[in-house]
């Protein structure tokens, strides 16, 4: 049996602009393009100045340099705003009892050097090494690669130091906890 | 990590929000949507091939795109269960600000069911609503050469071949159908396409997957068929 035909309404006539409905869709989507990339986009790492007895220390009077090396052998000054390679920068007073460092795409082993200048001008170096794996990462191709981490080890010589414990060994965008817990020997 | 939202993400959720609304009155105005109506129209109606044009159109246009064709099955003008498979690509080169390669090239499959949700079915133009669940096992190659460490000054560039990955995602779909002549129809659908399940190998994240488009939690697309009966 030959199937009901119907009258056309006027919604169904009004399919057949489908097309020019579809183009102005695509016009739509078109515009809704968007970079969707992090805002907090910086890989680093915290550390924590810690008394013994695991409460908060501060540098009060003391001030705290912090470099490194770069590939090529030259030192590099790594800390919180990074404005000169050349320059030592340093972290001091009552309000330093954390601090940002960055750290190395790629090296195996960072190793950083920490310069201690007490109230009485007297210098203490230690040498820390931190071991990690490297995790490249990718959010989007609008977006820039980076790596992060997971840090294996760390060890340290004890002029100043008397320990630096790992308490987040993972290190990825925006630190919001320390991934290291640094103990300064309290008769310094 | 806080979720980040877009704007493609409200619009995607206003967008959906209004299909469910459309098909949620439609289907409350006629409560017989999933009963079989009483007349001497034959339960199997024959089946009906479509190839998207809108996939293609990306890819000529974009660095991304899918080739789709589908297979669907009328049961008296009511219910249309559908399969569907696809070819996905993308060849982002060498991006002029992040330097990143992004390669990708895989099938996708989907099954589902449409319903015709016209209050008179046995026409030759139709309205759908309807859902699908999406699959697809893909690799992708990203390459980052030369990445410089902004500190330490050295060159750390990585890429990884081949990565394997994978995604189950659902989809609403809500389309229209219009008989040109004969056996040719034109139609569109929108979808709004919900992640369920996703492996996105070592590096973090992958960028466009086939079927499903840029990876997020949630996704709009349009396709844009031809339509014929067989």
């Amino acid at each position: 049996m030959k199937p009901r035909e119907y009258r056309h309404s006027a919604f169904v006539k009004g399919m057949y602009l489908l097309p020019l409905y579809f183009l102005a869709f695509l016009l739509f989507l078109s515009a809704c393009t968007s970079i969707d990339c992090p805002v907090q986009n910086r890989v680093y790492t915290l550390y924590d100045l810690k008394k013994a007895d695991g409460t908060n220390d501060t540098l009060t009077n003391d001030t705290l340099w912090v470099w490194s090396q770069r590939v090529d052998g030259t030192d590099t000054v790594i800390s919180r705003d990074r404005q000169s390679t050349l320059e030592l920068n340093y972290f001091h007073g009552s309000k330093a009892y954390s601090f940002e460092l960055p750290i190395s795409y790629t090296q195996p082993e960072d190793v950083l050097y920490m310069l201690l200048r007490n109230a009485q001008g007297k210098n203490y170096v230690d040498t820390v090494r931190i071991k990690k794996e490297n995790i490249p990462h990718f959010e989007s191709v609008d977006c820039q690669a980076a790596y992060f981490h997971e840090i294996t080890s760390v060890t340290t010589t004890h002029n100043i130091i008397d320990s630096i414990v790992i308490k987040n060994p993972n290190v990825s965008y925006g630190a919001k906890t320390a991934h290291f817990y640094i103990y300064f020997k309290a008769d310094r | 990590m806080a979720r980040r939202l877009h704007i493609s993400t409200f619009i995607s959720r206003l967008t959906v929000s209004l299909l469910l609304l459309v098909v949620a009155q439609t289907s409350m105005a006629q409560l017989k949507m999933f009963r079989m109506e009483k007349d001497s129209i034959p339960f199997f109606r024959g089946f009906a091939v479509s190839f998207d044009l809108a996939g293609p159109a990306m890819l000529m246009l974009s660095d991304h795109g899918e080739y789709e064709g589908a297979l669907r099955i009328n049961l008296h003008d009511q219910w249309f269960p559908i399969v569907e498979a696809g070819l996905g690509s993308a060849s982002h080169e060498n991006d002029e600000v992040t330097q990143i390669t992004y390669k990708t090239r895989a099938p996708y499959f989907r099954v589902g069911m449409d319903w015709n949700i016209l209050r008179k079915k046995h026409q030759s133009n139709r309205m759908y609503a309807g859902f699908r669940y999406a699959f697809t096992s893909y690799k992708v190659d990203i390459i980052r050469e030369d990445l410089p460490d902004p500190v330490w000054q050295s060159k750390a560039g990585f890429g990884v071949k081949d990565m394997p990955c994978s995604m189950h995602w659902a989809e609403l779909v809500f389309g229209i159908d219009a008989k040109l002549f004969g056996p040719l129809h034109l139609g569109w659908n929108v979808r709004y396409k919900r992640r369920l399940v996703h492996d996105d190998g070592t590096v973090g994240n992958t960028w466009y997957v086939p079927g499903f488009g840029t990876n997020d939690g949630d996704n709009l697309a349009a396709n844009f068929n031809v339509i014929i009966d067989i």
